[in-house]
């Protein structure tokens, strides 16, 4: 069991090429408000999030999609972390999905999906609540 | 003179949409300084506050004109025929996420990209088998992509054109491929710097003006901008801070002159939830785009002075919860458009706060178009809320600010250097925390969002979900073509195009061999990436 200290560390990103930007920044505004390191990478394609990730050592994935390509692109993001060992980083996942997909993509390996109009400070406190204690679990 | 209200009101402030404070209610003192024949005028003529053709809607209808896209050319092909066969009068071609970067079939994240968020159209081939069976020559056709592949897909349009023994100066259309959207919604990911994008845009503008009278080869889209959270005004100051960047260029290159080619130009604006302020934003856009050609630019032609417009109620404002009432929002948002004169208008569907629309959602869109059009009676008069004292105070009110944040915006150095500096996106953050903010707080209220919540949804929608063979179809596809075309004439055209890029002329006598023979829309945005090299932006 390995205890980090400091900041909990968040690494932000878009998968593949969506450009609706508004949720992901805001919500990377507001997980630094709350006192966590952040850093978003914008659109990337799934290997390059996976790379970053792991070279940056961080504590939460935060993904954001809204353009009907979650169930092609998230699993192939966990299933990637998963075969680099680096599946006790907490997989967070927020934007538009039909109501039947959120089970799949739990599935899939997302501890947590966060809708539109999900308040940002239950994001924050979510995040805050789980990020080490999974690292901890794993 | 002034209305006092004794009574308590339910707030402290009330305001517009945009922060602009309101009063209960406006009299004539609101618009004493207001001159008719100076401020207002008739429609058709100066200032063109009031409409910009003397009969508007009593001559010719609002353009129904719903914006589709999707997986397959084929299958795209369907959803037009759909559209035509129920009363669209005109058609806008939606690109994929895939496209609208510059990629084709063969690209790796084609596998997650084709076909979504729009249609996959790489060459020449996606566009003859998108239009098939459709009288493009008699439905005006917007070609909707970023401003990335402005020239490429424009050019692909004028190819298939040509095939079909339409004359380029024949062609009608629009392309959108604007600067608003790049800078008020970017940065974007895989495309070039911001100057060699400008250079692309006014080239097209530049070659359409000499080659394709009736074609408009831009379409500067504050839309996407006022999606990402800004106001009415900085909305329409966006507008023509990215419109004016787009004629200095070309005025510097000493070939045109503004009459000639801002003549061609089109623009397509946001119907937000403000009833009023919207309305008085399209009057006032209207007002300002006249004092700016005739004010800076001695413009005298009619259609150089006249903002002529196309309406997208405002996705923004849709809510994934209880998502029929969309309908509702839609529908308001269509009125507003067209009290405010806009010449063609696209409505939302109201499943797409969950995924893209569906056939059924799309016709309801389509027919209500249609209602608005045909059973409110609110064509049969011009401008019918001109002379409104509320009406009239607001469009002055935005237009001055507008005005100021036009002024920000060129201190900065023009659109692209508030783009290049970074200010643009400091700014679009402010307004984005400050929108959360109101959101948290309950100063903005948004039905089945943060009031009159429901634990459990009234309506189910049907979800729409992404043909997952379209890439396996357009991979193959590619990869047949590459093998069929003649490779030589398109390498040269490459290499043709990629000479011309280093240098100053025009690229699109190149981009139209290139396409002409088949050649790629990635394949030409990869000649660019080379000659220009890719942006790396910062993303936070």
């Amino acid at each position: 069991m390995s205890e980090k200290s400091g900041p909990i560390k968040v690494l932000m990103a878009k998968p593949g090429l969506d450009f609706h930007t508004w949720g992901v920044t805001i919500v990377s505004l507001a997980l630094r408000d709350a006192g966590m390191e952040v850093i978003y990478i914008g659109p990337q394609d799934p290997e390059q999030i996976v790379q970053t990730a792991i070279q940056e050592d961080v504590d939460v994935v935060g993904l954001s999609l809204l353009s009907s390509t979650h169930m092609r692109l998230i699993p192939k993001i966990t299933e990637l972390l998963r075969a680099r060992g680096a599946d006790d980083m907490l997989v967070v996942l927020g934007g538009v999905f039909p109501p039947e997909d959120i089970p799949l993509l739990k599935e899939a390996g997302v501890d947590e999906v966060f809708l539109p109009g999900s308040e940002l400070d239950n994001i924050a406190n979510y995040i805050k609540g789980n990020a080490r204690r999974k690292k901890a679990a794993v | 003179m002034s209305v006092k209200t004794k009574s308590r009101e339910r707030k402290e402030v009330f305001t517009t949409n945009s922060g602009i404070p309101v009063k209960s209610i406006y009299t004539p003192t609101d618009t004493a300084n207001l001159d008719y024949e100076r401020d207002l005028g008739y429609p058709g003529e100066k200032p063109y506050v009031r409409g910009i053709y003397p009969t508007m809607y009593r001559g010719k209808l609002w353009t129904i004109r719903q914006f589709s896209g999707l997986d397959t050319p084929e299958e795209t092909n369907q959803r037009f025929r759909f559209e035509y066969e129920n009363g669209s009068t005109g058609l806008a071609l939606a690109i994929d996420n895939l496209g609208l970067t510059g990629f084709d079939p063969d690209h790796p994240l084609a596998e997650y990209e084709l076909g979504i968020g729009g249609v996959s159209v790489s060459t020449l081939q996606d566009m003859e088998t998108i239009f098939e069976g459709l009288p493009i020559e008699k439905l005006g056709v917007a070609v909707i992509q970023g401003i990335t592949t402005a020239c490429s897909h424009t050019a692909l349009y004028f190819a298939l054109a040509e095939k079909r023994g339409i004359k380029l100066s024949e062609v009608d259309g629009t392309t959108e491929g604007d600067p608003v959207s790049y800078g008020g919604c970017g940065p974007l990911p895989h495309t070039f710097p911001p100057r060699h994008l400008l250079r692309l845009g006014v080239d097209l503008v530049e070659w359409c003006a000499q080659n394709t009278p009736r074609w408009h080869p831009v379409s500067y889209t504050s839309y996407n901008y006022r999606e990402t959270g800004v106001s009415a005004y900085q909305e329409i100051a966006g507008l023509f801070a990215a419109a004016i960047d787009y004629i200095d260029e070309e005025l510097k290159r000493n070939r045109l002159t503004a009459d000639d080619f801002a003549s061609k130009f089109t623009f397509h604006l946001s119907a937000h939830n403000d009833f009023f302020e919207e309305i008085a934003k399209y009057r006032a856009a209207r007002r300002m785009w006249y004092k700016i050609m005739t004010g800076r630019y001695k413009a005298t032609d009619p259609r150089a002075l006249t903002l002529r417009f196309h309406v997208q109620t405002a996705g923004s404002t849709h809510t994934y919860q209880q998502p029929l009432n969309n309908i509702v929002r839609i529908a308001y948002q269509v009125l507003a458009a067209a009290l405010g004169g806009a010449q063609s208008i696209h409505a939302n569907s109201y499943d797409e706060a969950i995924c893209n629309p569906t056939e059924k959602s799309v016709l309801m869109s389509i027919r209500t178009q249609q209602i608005a059009q045909l059973e409110t009676n609110i064509a049969n008069v011009i401008d019918p809320l001109g002379g409104s004292y509320y009406i009239e105070w607001l469009t002055n009110e935005i237009e001055e600010k507008a005005w100021d944040y036009l002024k920000k915006i060129e201190e900065q150095g023009g659109w692209f250097g508030a783009i290049e500096s970074g200010w643009l996106y400091k700014e679009r953050i402010d307004t984005q925390r400050e929108h959360a903010r109101k959101l948290a707080n309950g100063e903005l209220t948004v039905v089945g969002v943060n009031c009159f919540k429901m634990d459990e949804e009234p309506h189910q929608v049907e979800v729409f979900r992404p043909n997952p063979k379209a890439y396996e179809i357009q991979r193959a596809k590619f990869e047949k073509l590459k093998k069929e075309r003649d490779n030589i004439r398109v390498q040269r055209a490459l290499d043709q195009l990629a000479r011309v890029s280093e240098g100053k002329e025009n690229v699109m006598p190149e981009v139209m061999e290139a396409v002409r023979a088949y050649a790629g829309i990635g394949e030409i945005s990869n000649v660019w990436r080379n000659v220009f090299g890719v942006d790396n932006p910062t993303w936070l």
